[in-house]
Parts: structure tokens; C-alpha cells; sequence
């Protein structure tokens, strides 16, 4: 990339929308239309398919027009990539948009809210068991006939990354219902749809678990008292280092699975979880070599769409031979390209992101890269739950979907002790021979908070090059985009003493950008 | 009223954790286990060579170094705490014993450990992972829980007996406290009640802050003043309260009511005695260590606790006591950053106040209130509408006849 490439002059003032598409060269520019035509067809066939439901949802909803705006979401998270970078996110991104769109077809057949007195929603509602967005859908695979649906992903989680405006209606109501504004915007997100009446009403029952956090854990009780469904909590241990804890987390999903059992009058079909287990498995590979191709000289695979993927990858889509193929198909993309030595992109520093992204700036990773030159090698956000699950008898494959779950999206290292998060930063940035931390502080992220003075002091012991980044995670209205560029803009001229790679990215409006 | 009994050497105690009686029993040469959560099977941590002492940080000042340390959400108990414990006024205790419930906690004693804030060579501390939900296996995983991760070193690092008789007799000894707690308690159900909240507080303060085999003789000799203590003749009480909700560990809290004559009938709060002033009724067929740490689960009170018997379990209580103790009304109280607090008097809140009809109110508030004009001033509101409701009541009452 050639130094001041002005590229904030194509946004519309404050929108951060494009006002043409992005020119990537020849052959890059026409990847990208036919992957963005081809979202498109998603989109369109997903609408058509069922129209009048579709229709009748966006104005039930509140959160259903954020998903309209979900073509520009994905332009915002390809900004200025070239080549196998360019690929790889394309073609993740439509694979997560073709599972997301199948996911709310389900969700809105079934749903009494669309569909009153519908004797055939409701006996798709009967074949819908819901639980907790953090927990991985793996061991539904076992309820064949069923739909395992992560209950707050469709109106909480793809909402806040895709409009930044999404959260702040729920989150208010949540607070004008007397909740402090200092918790986690997620569960209070959550809570607001509840409150809200803006869950869909589908399910048979419902597993809540205690993931990731204090709030979340407090969130399910406002949920609870909404959908009014069997609920059973799914206990999932803390201290997930420790051999010891293993036997109850084992113990706690056969009680689940009991529990579904009862209410669905269906059988566990440990071949099924095996078939899915594998297929995971396969997963979880091709996210290693992927993690091993981004330790060479040359990242292939960095910024928003990587980590966003796998999160959903790991919570929503494991296990699905779709996510697999695509991963197959990407593997051999950016492997192609690290074996020519190609590298189209102009990286001045090799980061590591630490603690949990800005839900509501997904992006942010891109306009490190755009603005500064700096690339995101590592992030911590990335590492779910990878151990390869023994399937050889259904006792293993419990332990390995326990051992999975424990090892969650964030909880992987906000729980289990302070070690985990404090000192996998230096083995990490050692593996990915990464130069810089941009350390998020999340402010309301209790749990990292507490140790933040740890993280200060021994980078400072370390010498190394540490920036904390206020954000808090859904809630623009604390700290919006501009702040959070703010804190890099400050560390990069004053600390680092650098000049940027495009100025017009260091300061510009997009407050009221999606 | 005249002074109860040993209220001012009680107030001594309180003015610092290592007090007078801890002193004594670390002279005796037993090990201080510092703890701060009901998780923490009190009972079986008094033993014959270990005392507990459930932590505070009286006269707590300037927050600034944990707040560097900790950030400014953290809520103020645990920066209070880490704040002590580097101006080093933990040094005293031998263990620290903790559960990984509430993670601003559990970050305390890490950042202790990691820093090595306390200056004591036998120093241990261990944190144990307790389940959020009463099952037989979580059971079971809670047991083993606290048998390896804080009996077993208290018996291999500071050579304290754990057998069952050993353990029998510390439970016994809890029970012995316990049982004075209950007959003081009924003493509130009265409606001129023979003990002020300020004094309950400072009673139920002083048996967590201090060894139990010490502070057992003087509380047994302030039971005795109690029982032939003379009321007033005139009822002050304007309002009678439960109050439910995080940790309070300064009787000024109760104070402040006290000064608003608003007369706490039940302390539901960590640090209060519903739960943890209950005896525990042992069985002569199942190991101790069994039924204490069912007892303590089940009596368990944390809002962590998410399944839906649970979550009923705490309103349903709250109820009761407001029926059994002839409350007026309830206040919902939260330490300012306390998630679990925060969402649990949200939401209980509404549902005494609505699906209940219990008048409620839902505070929250720093760690340390004293001077806190704002919490008066709500207190008084507070009083002041349920005096309203009683008028009206009465007057309605009047109307029917």
C-alpha cells in the first residue's frame, strides 16, 4: 500500500459508508464485486424464500434492520485487502451469512410471535432446543431431528458487530429498568431484549450456562422470566486448567442431556456427536495451520474477519460440514500465498490484541493496518476451545465437548485464574513474534480490570511496547469509534513517535456510521 | 437503653482486623484463615489449631493504589482490601482461603499472591471452584473441593486435626454461637425489640471478625445481659426493614437507619446472619464434612446461584422473613460494581414490589457509608412512605368498619 492513500475521503461524511466501491486492481476489484454479488444472492434468496415471514419480522423486531445493513458491515471488514487476505475474508463471511440466513429461517418458521396460533410453527418450536449463546452447539448434534439454536445470537451478538447503534435501545430499557450502567453491555444487551419482548418465542426448553461472565450468569434470571421455558443451567467449571474439575463438568452435561431428553422425548445419538465431533476436529486443524501461517514472516490471515469467523466458527457452526468445507477451500488460499512469499500489505508492527474486541467497532483491526501499518497477528479473542476431541467412545466425546466449553469465546482466559490471561499474553507474543500489545480495556470487564495494574507492570519489567484501548464492547455511547482511535493515535505520535501511513484516517467522524 | 454489655470492647475489635483477639489466639500459636465468602465453610475452619477470620478493612481511606491496580469498577470492598493489604495489615493472617464466585474477589487474593503483599513466611492461600446450582454431583465436586483445597494443607501446613471428631467439635462450637444468634434474633420480632440494629450489627460483626472460642464467653454473658435487659417504654421504631443484599461490614450502615428510626428486623446480607447464624444439624450417618457443606450450599443465599429453585429460593425467603420478623418493608441493598447485586435488586426488587405487594426500595452504595447524607435521605424517604402506607391502611381499615 503506497503511503496516503486518503482513503477517508471516500466516506460519506460520518457514515463511514462508501461513496464508490474500493479499487484493489484488476483482478482483486473483480473478486470482490463477484463475492459481494454472490452476498447479495444470500441475501436475496434467503428473502425470497419465505417473503411475507421475512417482511413480518423486520417490523416485529428492532433488531431486524440492523441485518439490511449487513452488505456495508462486510465492505467495512475487507477495507483495502488484497489478494489471499481478500479471499479468505470474502469467503468466510458468505459462509457465515448462508448459516446465519438457514439459522433465522428456522427461527422465524417456528416463532408464535410471527406465527399466532400456527400449529406448524408450533411444532417447529417443538423441535427447537435453545441454549446460551456462549456455550458451543456441538452436543446438539446428538438430538438428531433438532435444532440446537444459540438463543441470543440472531438478535444480540450479530447485531452489535454488524450496527454499532443496535445495543444502545436494549441496554437503555435494561438500565431504565434499574439496572447500573457500570455492568457488561452483553448481558444487559440481553436483558433488554428480554424486557423488550424482542426474543423470538421458539423452543422446547432452554440450557442456560454461567458463561462468560458475573453478569451473564445474573442475565439468564430476566431471560428466564420472558420465554418461560424449562430451564436448566449448565454448569460450567472455573478453574478449567484443573484435571479435578472434570468429572462434574462430564457429570453436568449428562444431567443436561437427561434434562433434554425428558422434554423432547428423544434419544441422545452418541453417532451423530461423533460424526459432528469429527468434523469439529477437522475444524480446529485447519484454525492451527492457520495460526501457524500467521507466525511466518508473511500473516496471511489477520484483522476482523478472522477472529469474527472463528468465534462463530467455534460457537455456532461446529460441527458443520459447511464451516469445514470453507475452511478447507481457505486453507489452500492463504497457504498458496505464504509458499510464494507474497505479501500485499504494508505492516510497519506485528500486534497482539489482548482482552476481549470492541463488539461495536469490529473494524478496528483494519484501520490499525489502514491508518498505522499495524497488523493484528494475534488476538486473544481467537483462541476457543481447541483440543482435538478423542472420539473413540461417548464417555471421551462428553469429556472433550466439556473440556470444548470450558474453553469458550473470552472465558478461555477471564476465567481460570489470573495466569491464564496474564502470562498466555508473553507466550503468545513470543510465538507470534509480535513487537506491540494493544491491550482493550473494556471497562466494564471486571475480571481483567482487577489485574490491570499485573499487565501494566510487567510489560513495563519486560520493556515492552503497551497500549491500553478504552472501549466497552456494545455500548457506543461510553466510548465511541473516535475515542478508541484516539488512544492509538496519542500512543503512536507521542510513544512511538510515528507518522501515520494515510493521514486522513487518524481523526474522522463516523458516529453515525452503522 | 442502658450500654449492652461488652458493646464497647466489641466496637474495639472493629476497629481493626488483626484485633485483640486475634492477637491472642496467633499468640496461642494457631493459624489465621482469612476468608471473605459464605462459600467458605466457616464452621469446619475453627478447628483445634486454626481460627477464622472473615476480612474487613475498617477506617478504609485513599482507594488510590488498588484503584491502580484494580481500576476504578472494581467495587469498593475489594479495593478496600487490596488497599489494606499493601499498607500491610493482612500480615497477621496464615491463610487465605477463597472460592472463585465473584471474579473481583477472587482477583484480590491473586493480586496478593502475585505480588506478595503479605509478609508472613507461612502465607498460603488456595481458591476453590463451587458450583452454582444444588445437585448431588455439584455437591460432591464442593466436598472434594474443600477437603483438598483448604482441610487437607490446613492439616499438612499448619498440623491441624481434621479428623471427624475434630471436625464434630468445631462444628459444635459453631452451633454454640449460632444458637445465641438465634434466640437474639427472635428477640427482633418483637415490636418494641430489646436490641437496637446497630447493636445486632456490631454482635454479628465481631463473631466473624474474631476467633469463635474467644468471642464465644462474651457473647454468651451479652445474651444473659440481654435476656434481663428493660426495654424503653416507648417504641422509637417508625419502620421495621429486612434489609437483603451485598456485603456490609460497617455497623454504620445500620446506624444510619437507626438514625432514621427504621428498625432492621432481618440482616439478609453477606456479613449478616441469614444466612451463616443458623445451627447446623449434624446426623450420626453421614461423614461431617458432608453435611456441613450441603448445609452450606443449600443455605446458600448468592445471587450466583442461577438455577431456577434458586432464584424462587431467595424471593420466597425474603418473604417469609418480611412475614415472620412483622416487616413493613424491604431494602434492597447493592455494593456499588457488584454485577450480582446489581441484577438481583433489579429484578427481586420489581417482584416484591409488584408481584409480591411488599413495599421495596433498592439502594446502592459505597463500601464505606459513614457520612453519606445521600443513603440518609433515601432511608428517610423510605420510612416516610411506608409510615404513609400504614396511615392508609388504617385509614381504610376504619372506612370498611
Amino acid at each position: 500500500m503506497e503511503k496516503n492513500k486518503h482513503i477517508a475521503d471516500n466516506y460519506k461524511p460520518k457514515t463511514c459508508i462508501y461513496k464508490r466501491r474500493e479499487w484493489r486492481g484488476l483482478k482483486d476489484t473483480l473478486y470482490d464485486f463477484g463475492q459481494w454479488l454472490k452476498l447479495w444472492g444470500i441475501l436475496a434468496g434467503w428473502l425470497l424464500a419465505h417473503p411475507i415471514q421475512n417482511i413480518k419480522a423486520l417490523f416485529r423486531y428492532r433488531w431486524m434492520y440492523t441485518y439490511l445493513t449487513v452488505v456495508s458491515f462486510f465492505d467495512r471488514l475487507m477495507s483495502q485487502m488484497r489478494g489471499a487476505a481478500l479471499r479468505a475474508a470474502r469467503n468466510n463471511m458468505n459462509t457465515l451469512a448462508k448459516i446465519v440466513t438457514k439459522h433465522l429461517t428456522i427461527l422465524f418458521s417456528a416463532d408464535e410471535h410471527l406465527h399466532p396460533h400456527s400449529k406448524r410453527a408450533k411444532k417447529k418450536s417443538e423441535h427447537i432446543i435453545l441454549i446460551d449463546e456462549l456455550l458451543p452447539g456441538i452436543f446438539g448434534a446428538g438430538f438428531k431431528g433438532y435444532n440446537t439454536i444459540l438463543y441470543q445470537v440472531a438478535p444480540v451478538y450479530l447485531p452489535s458487530l454488524i450496527n454499532q447503534h443496535a445495543p444502545v435501545h436494549y441496554i437503555s430499557q435494561t438500565e431504565s429498568y434499574g439496572l447500573p450502567a457500570d455492568v457488561c453491555p452483553l448481558p444487559s444487551y440481553e436483558a433488554g431484549v428480554a424486557i423488550e419482548d424482542d426474543f423470538c418465542k421458539v423452543g422446547k426448553c432452554f440450557i442456560s450456562c454461567n458463561m462468560p461472565c458475573d453478569g451473564s450468569i445474573m442475565t439468564s434470571a430476566v431471560q428466564d422470566r420472558r420465554h418461560g421455558l424449562p430451564t436448566m443451567p449448565l454448569n460450567v467449571p472455573l478453574r478449567w486448567k484443573r484435571e479435578e474439575v472434570m468429572d462434574y463438568a462430564v457429570k453436568e452435561y449428562k444431567s443436561v442431556i437427561k434434562f433434554i431428553e425428558e422434554q423432547t422425548g428423544a434419544k441422545y445419538d452418541y453417532e451423530e456427536l461423533r460424526k459432528a465431533c469429527e468434523i469439529w476436529n477437522e475444524q480446529t486443524r485447519m484454525k492451527m495451520e492457520k495460526w501457524e501461517l500467521n507466525k511466518t514472516d508473511i500473516p496471511p490471515h489477520t484483522g476482523s474477519t478472522s477472529w469474527l469467523y472463528r468465534i462463530f466458527e467455534y460457537q455456532f457452526a461446529c460441527g458443520n460440514a459447511a464451516a469445514l468445507k470453507n475452511d478447507k477451500k481457505v486453507n489452500a488460499i492463504l497457504r498458496k500465498q505464504v509458499a510464494q512469499g507474497k505479501f500485499p500489505k504494508t505492516v510497519k508492527h506485528r500486534a497482539i490484541i489482548w482482552n476481549t474486541p470492541c463488539n461495536n467497532y469490529a473494524n478496528f483491526n483494519e484501520w490499525l493496518l489502514d491508518c498505522w501499518g499495524i497488523d493484528s497477528v494475534c488476538e486473544m479473542i481467537d483462541f476457543q476451545g481447541s483440543e482435538i476431541i478423542d472420539t473413540s467412545t461417548p464417555e471421551t466425546m462428553l469429556y472433550g465437548i466439556a473440556k470444548m466449553a470450558q474453553g469458550a469465546t473470552m472465558r478461555v482466559h477471564t476465567k481460570g485464574g489470573y495466569e491464564v490471561i496474564l502470562d498466555d499474553l508473553w507466550v503468545k507474543m513470543e510465538e507470534f513474534n509480535a513487537d506491540m500489545v494493544i491491550m482493550f480495556e473494556q471497562i466494564s470487564c471486571k475480571g481483567v480490570a482487577a489485574i490491570s495494574g499485573l499487565f501494566e507492570e510487567q510489560a513495563m519489567k519486560r520493556n515492552v511496547k503497551f497500549v491500553w484501548v478504552k472501549q466497552d464492547l456494545m455500548d457506543p455511547t461510553s466510548i465511541s469509534r473516535r475515542d478508541m482511535r484516539d488512544d492509538i493515535n496519542k500512543f503512536m505520535k507521542t510513544v512511538m513517535r510515528e507518522e501515520p501511513l494515510d493521514e486522513s484516517l487518524v481523526d474522522f467522524d463516523d458516529s453515525e456510521s452503522w | 437503653m442502658r450500654d449492652l454489655k461488652h458493646i464497647h470492647f466489641y466496637e474495639d475489635l472493629l476497629e481493626q482486623a488483626n484485633n485483640e483477639l486475634v492477637q491472642k489466639a496467633k499468640g496461642e500459636g494457631k493459624a489465621c484463615v482469612a476468608y471473605t465468602c459464605y462459600y467458605m465453610p466457616e464452621a469446619l475452619l475453627n478447628l483445634d489449631n486454626s481460627f477464622s477470620v472473615r476480612l474487613r478493612a475498617p477506617h478504609t481511606g485513599s482507594l488510590d493504589i488498588s484503584q491502580y491496580y484494580m481500576s476504578s469498577f472494581i467495587c469498593g470492598y475489594s479495593r478496600a482490601l487490596l488497599e489494606r493489604a499493601f499498607e500491610g495489615g493482612y500480615n497477621f493472617i496464615d491463610c487465605y482461603f477463597a472460592s472463585d464466585t465473584c471474579q473481583q474477589m477472587v482477583r484480590v487474593v491473586e493480586n496478593i499472591h502475585e505480588m506478595n503483599l503479605i509478609d508472613n513466611k507461612r502465607f498460603y492461600y488456595n481458591i476453590i471452584d463451587a458450583p452454582l446450582k444444588v445437585t448431588e454431583h455439584g455437591t460432591e465436586f464442593y466436598i472434594n473441593q474443600v477437603k483438598t483445597r483448604f482441610l487437607e494443607p490446613l492439616r499438612d501446613k499448619f498440623n491441624c486435626d481434621i479428623s471427624e471428631e475434630a471436625l464434630k467439635k468445631a462444628v459444635e462450637m459453631h452451633n454454640r454461637m449460632c444458637a445465641i444468634f438465634e434466640e437474639i434474633s427472635e428477640m427482633r420480632k418483637e415490636e418494641n425489640p430489646k436490641i437496637t440494629p446497630r447493636e445486632f450489627h456490631i454482635l454479628c460483626l465481631v463473631s466473624y471478625a474474631c476467633p469463635t472460642y474467644l468471642i464465644l464467653p462474651y457473647l454468651e454473658e451479652t445474651l444473659e445481659d440481654l435476656r434481663h435487659r428493660q426495654k424503653d417504654e416507648k417504641n422509637r421504631w417508625r419502620a421495621r426493614v429486612v434489609v437483603v443484599g451485598s456485603e456490609i461490614d460497617d455497623y454504620t450502615f445500620s446506624e444510619i437507619l437507626e438514625s432514621c428510626n427504621c428498625y432492621v428486623v432481618a440482616d439478609r446480607y453477606c456479613y449478616g446472619s441469614i444466612p451463616g447464624r443458623q445451627q447446623i444439624k449434624l446426623n450420626d450417618k453421614e461423614p461431617i464434612l458432608d453435611q456441613v457443606c450441603r448445609n452450606y450450599l443449600e443455605t446458600n443465599q448468592c445471587p450466583r446461584f442461577m438455577s431456577q429453585d434458586k432464584i424462587q429460593g431467595r424471593r420466597d425467603l425474603v418473604k417469609k422473613l418480611v412475614e415472620e420478623y412483622k416487616a413493613d418493608g424491604v431494602i434492597y441493598e447493592q455494593a456499588k460494581f457488584c454485577d450480582f447485586w446489581g441484577y438481583e435488586r433489579m429484578l427481586a426488587g420489581r417482584v416484591m414490589q409488584d408481584e409480591y405487594k411488599i413495599p421495596t426500595t433498592q439502594i446502592d452504595r459505597e463500601y464505606v457509608v459513614s457520612g453519606s447524607g445521600q443513603l440518609m435521605t433515601r432511608i428517610q424517604a423510605f420510612v416516610e412512605s411506608l409510615e404513609i402506607k400504614k396511615i392508609q391502611a388504617k385509614e381504610a381499615k376504619n372506612g370498611k368498619e
